[in-house]
């Protein structure tokens, strides 16, 4: 239950934003027009200035005339749009998702004229029509399937960012404008100097352009908080009756004339700060995904100020909850304008909004405090599915804060995700952080550790981020290349039909060769789309707010300070499993010809049912079957040494990252039937390294022990899902079970696990009266959804889940 | 004619104030729907003719 009174009526008029099949469930959802409308304006008016000045100004414009929206009872303050049911439009991103939108139900007829002209004007702007330049017709046609690999980052505009709260926090935006303008000045005094130096003075130019340009961002900022101050005072001085709330509005007003322009020195300082600069950063000066932060330590001082000392903002425990659950309800109601191929792939979700806590401090101590905690207790009172939370787990972290960690997954939330600190710690030193510096590693979005912090943090997914389809790509390699079930078109290079193939060896030689075009592919569009950014869509208010930015003059689309290079293999053990059928029965036993598969599948197994039956009962990967593991083992290996021979923007090898986000439902059905006994059109498996569905049946145990196999620090992550028995888990014994499970979890030195906790029987009940579970939340992928907002396709992956019970092999 | 000055929603913005402009003002607006209230502020210059805002609420002289 909320906390409050107030989280009780802010829950019950929650505006949701998150969709479902691709379309938002709330049918009031809408596209906004302020934000296209005044950045076009801007970018009109601005010809002539230097690229990243437009940029800036176009922010700016937004900020200064964007309505602003102060609703009723809320302690944060602050939206990214005009309205609070809309969701807003890029239109210097990609063309297609613009048009699609503007076409879409959720554009308003009165204003659908206008935004077609936006979407026009910014058409040879934009960065999908930038990217396609270097791209031949027919590697668009492959690339834009969204089949073999995900579309390119330029034609998605799907982006995400870690922005450096730390600064915003402890400097102030006023403070970053003084180190800026020092910067400048000296660079300008520089320009001054004699005799001249071209080699020193000429990389100053562009410099002198960018730190122009976080300055007016800065300002623009400050400014546009000032707005919510005086609204908040405008609310209470001639609209509010009650006298309490009349004084929280005087307090919020007060708090954002100070915030983000000064440092935080209280609780509500740092909770509205970091609100507003995610606005800023994920919603205005351009759409990027994510909520990544390492929010207890980020928050921690502040509540040991208001909660612990009283001493500025003072407030109970209580009242901290309160606050987090109004954040959470916020992250909630913010509403995203992503594609439609990434709102399908977040079936039940907003956006991919993900938290991470926990872990351990640069000095070996465990990291969690009372701000740890709240912001769990906050999660299981007001029960929200987002943000999702990751928690670092290691064998130091307290016990009350374990507890409370296993509360959610008990309850049912599917979150907090786990975490392994030392594998993720260790990874990032790879890259060249400081053991500091890895030591404050975050998820990036659902699953890729990175850095947190003042500096060097990821700034754009065209570092990490995008999707291999692995099963799709070892479904071409059986038919020359050619994809004969979705596309109908040449997908990859020729490398042999499957009859060609005598030995297993010549198998996988194919299939790892389409492994290579489909990651060559993909990371050319991350790397073509990275190029375009830095030149075009500059983001100089992240800039200011990142040490290096600030140091080095540079925008933070282009810097490079860590490298945090990951790509996502998805739908990897339907092409595992589907490997070790055929090594079983083709290659080794001999029992089917290539042919008299190959015939099979073509016919999605009608009229095969037998065959069928004898490729689905081959062992499968999860069951520590030594023939399958090794088998699927040497697969993850070939999928590292193949990303190992990619070289990209950062300088480095792309790791891959295995996990599958809502792809496997589908992109999965965009696969054809495959040997591991699947069907045309089912889903694909739901994750990572995670067993296919209902396929683990020999318990818990015996799954991690195949997934242990894998050797996990050669992948930036590999998400492991399980479906734990919920009557055991809410038992007496529940967390005395679980914990000695996370110990065998850890000790086997696994990246990651999450789980999801809901009786079968709970969920067809679900299925059958949705109304009565309104609540009824479930782990998807690495983000969790009510259950009930699901399509009963993917409802039904959730449910064929193994319900995995411990110490009783099913 | 009206303007956006006359009108009850207009609120100037003070001279001290980041975006202050002559003449410049916030228009507030309590709104309401199923889901609640809430307040929209958009800034607009005084002189603006408001004929055709349907917002239009002539303020009260004190």
């Amino acid at each position: 239950m909320p906390i409050t009174e107030r989280t009780k009526r802010l829950k019950a008029r929650c505006r949701w934003k998150h969709t479902s099949a691709g379309e938002f469930v709330d049918e009031t959802v809408r596209t906004g027009i302020e934000r296209a409308r005044l950045i076009t304006e801007s970018h009109k008016n601005t010809v002539g200035e230097p690229r990243v000045i437009r940029r800036a100004r176009g922010l700016a414009n937004i900020l200064n005339n964007i309505t602003i929206i102060i609703q009723e009872d809320e302690l944060v303050v602050g939206d990214h749009i005009e309205h609070p049911e809309a969701i807003p439009l890029y239109p210097e991103l990609s063309y297609f998702v613009t048009l699609d939108l503007v076409q879409s139900k959720y554009c308003p007829d009165e204003v659908k004229e206008e935004a077609m002209e936006i979407c026009n004007y910014w058409e040879p702007y934009t960065l999908q029509r930038k990217g396609e330049a270097y791209y031949t017709e027919d590697e668009l046609e492959r690339a834009y399937q969204f089949s073999t690999v995900e579309g390119p980052a330029f034609v998605t505009g799907f982006n995400s960012i870690v922005p450096p709260y730390e600064t915003v926090l402890e400097d102030g935006l006023q403070k970053r404008i003084e180190l800026i303008q020092a910067k400048l000045d000296d660079a300008l005094a520089q320009l001054r100097e004699f005799p001249w130096d071209a080699s020193k003075n000429l990389p100053l130019l562009e410099k002198i352009n960018n730190w122009r340009a976080m300055i007016i961002t800065d300002e623009a900022v400050i400014a546009w908080a000032r707005r919510h101050a005086r609204l908040a005072r405008i609310i209470a001085e001639n609209f509010e009756t009650d006298q309490n709330r009349k004084k929280e509005l005087m307090e919020i007003s007060d708090i954002c004339n100070r915030m983000p322009a000064e440092p935080a020195k209280g609780l509500r300082d740092a909770m509205q700060s970091k609100w507003f600069v995610f606005l800023v950063a994920h919603g205005l000066e351009r759409y990027a995904s994510g909520y990544a932060q390492l929010e207890d330590k980020l928050l921690y001082p502040y509540y040991k100020t208001s909660v612990i000392e009283k001493s500025f903002q003072p407030m109970t425990r209580d009242e901290a909850q309160e606050l987090v659950e109004c954040e959470r309800l916020k992250v909630s109601e913010h509403g995203s304008c992503k594609d439609r191929g990434h709102r399908e792939a977040f079936p039940g979700s907003n956006d991919l909004f993900i938290l991470t806590l926990g872990g351990i401090k640069t000095d070996g101590s465990d990291a969690c405090n009372d701000m740890t905690d709240i912001i769990l207790d906050a999660a299981l009172s007001i029960r929200t599915t987002e943000p999702s939370i990751a928690f670092r787990w290691h064998p130091k972290g307290r016990m009350e804060t374990k507890k409370r960690v296993f509360d959610c997954i008990a309850a049912g939330l599917g979150y907090p995700s786990i975490k392994h600190e030392d594998v993720n710690y260790s990874q990032l030193l790879k890259w060249g952080a400081t053991p500091e510096q890895a030591r404050d590693w975050l998820l990036v979005l659902c699953m890729s550790p990175g850095v947190a912090g003042r500096r060097a943090t990821q700034k754009c997914r065209t570092e990490g981020g995008g999707s291999l389809f692995v099963a799709k790509c070892f479904e071409i390699a059986l038919y020359n290349g050619f994809d004969p079930t979705f596309s109908n078109t040449q997908q990859g290079p020729e490398t042999g039909n499957a009859e060609d193939f005598d030995t297993f060896e010549k198998l996988w030689e194919a299939f790892a060769k389409q492994i290579q075009y489909g990651v060559s592919l993909a990371v050319k569009g991350k790397d073509i789309a990275r190029t375009i950014e830095q030149h075009y869509l500059q983001i100089p208010f992240v800039s200011s707010i990142d040490d290096g930015c600030v140091e080095t003059g540079k925008d933070a689309s282009g810097l490079v300070e860590l490298p945090n290079p990951w790509h996502n293999i998805i739908l990897n053990t339907t092409a595992s499993d589907s490997l070790v059928a055929m090594k079983k029965l083709i290659y080794d036993d001999k029992k089917y010809t290539m042919k008299e598969l190959i015939t099979a599948l073509q016919a999605n197994w009608q009229g095969y049912e037998d065959m069928r039956r004898d490729f689905l009962n081959v062992t499968k990967w999860g069951n520590d079957d030594p023939y399958a593991d090794e088998i699927t083992v040497k697969f993850y290996d070939m999928l590292a040494d193949e990303f190992a021979k990619v070289t990209m923007y950062s300088g480095v090898a792309p790791m891959p990252l295995g996990q599958s986000v809502g792809h496997y439902i589908t992109v999965g059905s965009k696969i054809g039937a495959t040997p591991n006994g699947r069907l045309h059109g089912e889903a694909a498996d739901d994750g990572g390294c995670s067993p296919y569905m209902g396929a683990d049946k020999k318990g818990p145990t015996a799954v991690l022990k195949s997934v242990s196999k894998i050797n996990h620090r050669k992948f930036k992550g590999m998400l492991l899902n399980q479906r734990l028995s919920a009557e055991q888990m809410r038992s007496e014994k529940g967390f005395d079970i679980w914990l000695d499970y996370m110990d065998t979890w850890y000790d086997l030195d696994l990246d990651h696990v999450q789980f999801n906790v809901a009786s079968t029987k709970e969920l067809m009940a679900a299925q059958e009266e949705p109304e009565k579970y309104p609540d009824l939340i479930v782990r998807v992928a690495g983000f969790s959804a009510r259950f009930v907002d699901l399509s009963r396709y993917a409802q039904d992956t959730i449910i064929a889940r193994t319900e995995q019970s411990f110490g009783v092999a099913q | 004619m009206s303007t956006c000055a006359e009108c009850k929603a207009f609120f100037a913005i003070p001279e001290n104030a980041d975006d202050f402009e002559l003449s410049k003002g916030d228009c507030v607006r309590e709104e309401k729907d199923q889901k609640g209230k809430y307040w929209l502020s958009k800034p607009v210059m005084g002189d603006m003719v408001a004929d055709k805002c349907s917002y239009f609420m002539k303020k009260v002289a004190n």
